[in-house]
Parts: C-alpha cells; sequence; structure tokens
C-alpha cells in the first residue's frame, strides 16, 4: 500500500493535465448548433428595398442563410465566397439570403455598393431573428435544405471550399430519384 | 410585493409551471422574473457574463425577448428552455445536472472527501502513536551497570 501511495500521488495531477490539454484541442468557435436537423425558425422580414420575404416562401431552393454586419471585418472576407454562390448557382437551386445583425441599414447598403453582390438581405430589428437562430456574433451561416431544414451551420467566414461541398451535397440529396 | 414575493417562493428552479390562465403579472413582478431568468443565461458576445450584466447589444435584445415571453404568461423555466432550444446547454450559467454535466457537480465532492481521507490519514501520522494501531517501543527498563552508575555520580558530585 505504501509502495503505491507513493507512485500514485505524484501521478495525481495527470488526469487533470490531460483534460486541461484536451479542453487546449478544442475551439469556443465551434459550439455545435442546438438546431441542426430542426427546421428553421420561420421569420417575415422586410428586405433592404422594403419589401416583405418569408423565409417559407423560398422552401425548394437551398438556402445560404448569412447573419452579416457592415461593421465585421471577417464579412469583407467571406463576400466574395457568397458573390461567386449568386453567381456559380442558379436561383432555383440555390438562394443566398442575408440577415443584418446588429447594423443599420444605410451601413449595410454602402457595404454592398462597395463590395458589389445583389442578393437580398433582411433588416432583423431586435436581433429577434438572431435570437431565433441561436446566432452570437458574425458571421454566421446556415444552410438549410430544400424543406428548409438547418443542414450545417458555419461559425465564422465561409471558404468556398466548405460552401460549395456543403451545398453540393444538400443539392444531391435532394435531386429526384436520390435516396427515395 | 408581497405577491411578488409569493409567486417567486413558489417559482423555485424545480418548480412546476404556473397555470396560464392566471391573473396578469404586475409590471413589477415582471421585473423580477425577468431579471431572474437574465441573470441565469449567459450572454453570447460576452466572456462568463450574464445576460443580466451585460451593456451589449445582443443581451439588451435578449433581454427584451425574455420581458416579452414573461409579459406573453410564460413561466421562467419555458423562457430558459427556449434559450436552451436554440444556443443549447451553453446558454446556461449553470449547467443543468445532467449527463456528463454532473462531473462539475460530483467531482469537486470527490476530491474534497478523497483529500480529506489522505489528510486524515496523514496527520495521525503526525500526531505519533495516540490511538494508533502501532504502538511506539518501550522504553528500556533495564538497571544501570556499575560503571554507568559510578559515572553518573562523579558527573553529579563535580556539579555541586
Amino acid at each position: 500500500m505504501k509502495g503505491a501511495t507513493r507512485w500514485l500521488i505524484p501521478l495525481l495531477p495527470v488526469p487533470v493535465l490531460a483534460l486541461l490539454a484536451f479542453g487546449l484541442t478544442r475551439s469556443a468557435q465551434v459550439l455545435p448548433s442546438a438546431l441542426i436537423g430542426e427546421m428553421a425558425p420561420e421569420f417575415t422580414l422586410q428586405t433592404m428595398e422594403g419589401d416583405s420575404l418569408a423565409l417559407s416562401e423560398l422552401h425548394g431552393q437551398v438556402i445560404v442563410l448569412n447573419f452579416w454586419a457592415s461593421w465585421c471585418i471577417p464579412c469583407r472576407e467571406e463576400h466574395p465566397v457568397l458573390a461567386r454562390a449568386t453567381r456559380e448557382y442558379s436561383e432555383g437551386d440555390v438562394r443566398v439570403l442575408g440577415v443584418l445583425y446588429q447594423d443599420d441599414p444605410a451601413s449595410a447598403e454602402r457595404f454592398m455598393m462597395r463590395y458589389g453582390g445583389d442578393w437580398t438581405t433582411v433588416l432583423d430589428p431586435g436581433s429577434r431573428t438572431a435570437i431565433d437562430f441561436g446566432v452570437y456574433g458574425v458571421p454566421e451561416s446556415f444552410f438549410l435544405d430544400t424543406e428548409g431544414k438547418i443542414a450545417h451551420k458555419q461559425i465564422g467566414p465561409l471558404t468556398w471550399s466548405l460552401l460549395r461541398s456543403t451545398v453540393d451535397s444538400l443539392l444531391a440529396a435532394s435531386a429526384p430519384g436520390v435516396g427515395s | 410585493m408581497l405577491m411578488a414575493a409569493v409567486i417567486l417562493a413558489a417559482n423555485p428552479v424545480t418548480g412546476a409551471p404556473r397555470p396560464q390562465d392566471r391573473e396578469p403579472l404586475s409590471p413589477a413582478e415582471v421585473d423580477q422574473l425577468t431579471a431572474e431568468v437574465a441573470a441565469q443565461l449567459r450572454c453570447p458576445v460576452c466572456r462568463n457574463q450574464a445576460v443580466l450584466e451585460s451593456s451589449s447589444g445582443l443581451a439588451r435584445q435578449m433581454q427584451t425577448v425574455i420581458r416579452e415571453k414573461i409579459a406573453a404568461g410564460e413561466t421562467p423555466e419555458q423562457v430558459k428552455a427556449y434559450f436552451v432550444s436554440r444556443y443549447g446547454g451553453w446558454i446556461l450559467l449553470k449547467p443543468e445536472p445532467r449527463g456528463i454535466n454532473l462531473l462539475v457537480y460530483l467531482l469537486p465532492a470527490a476530491a474534497v472527501l478523497f483529500g480529506g481521507a489522505v489528510l486524515f490519514r496523514q496527520m495521525r501520522r503526525w500526531t505519533g502513536s495516540v490511538g494508533s494501531e502501532e504502538p511506539a517501543p518501550e522504553p528500556p527498563d533495564e538497571a544501570l551497570s556499575e560503571e554507568e552508575e559510578a559515572w553518573l555520580r562523579r558527573q553529579i558530585g563535580s556539579a555541586r
């Protein structure tokens, strides 16, 4: 017993250190969304142009729902990725929809003028929709399948390869004759 | 004020949901329940701060949502469940004692018990033989040899 304790006591911190080391390998950025596999929360919001848009109107397409703001630096970085998505996919298949987060419409308009792109962004007064989607920062993007279910959530800027592989797999899953 | 106290007392964290068709809450009661819920939710854009304490835009908007839900007759439990359904269990500052979260509650208690046991054993060793299973060696009771006695007398004699 005495011999065992002599070895055991110096070894006691090992599990604690192992736990802390494991913690270092995990990023606080990749908190899993509680909404994966769930229907996206429905909303009807005003677009920047002043029209009313309901999310359910877009069902039948793969939706890239992108929460962004003009003050958000990584949003500038990912902007060309979204622009490329609107060019490379036809609108009947894939729809990019922006949701403005904690920003005023005038700044958002200037941002779109400056960096280009003509996809729709809706306004989210009071961040109700952002809270409904469990958003905690921008940019955050939700990939919705053709039925409106949340298939994937990206926290932080999108890359083209991630957007393409996610969208392509959702398009493939919804193609007629596949998986049915 | 008394009403608010009664409602708070009848509505602890584990309390059953109150019926939806009760009397509408007074503004003071709504304030109180809103603060109660906001104190338990993590501000998503802060570092380890409650929604109640944060002045960030999102936290204040979350407070508005909480207040509206409370005023509409939802219980604090229902409001918290809404945020958990959107943000996951992470949004609760105090994790629910369930599944792997139980470790958070059990490990410190286990560590204290284990440390206490080790310390207790060690202290008994330090305080010597009292009540221990290993008695201290008996003092030798042999008589002094003649030589020793003569030496002792000499020493006493010279000290006088």
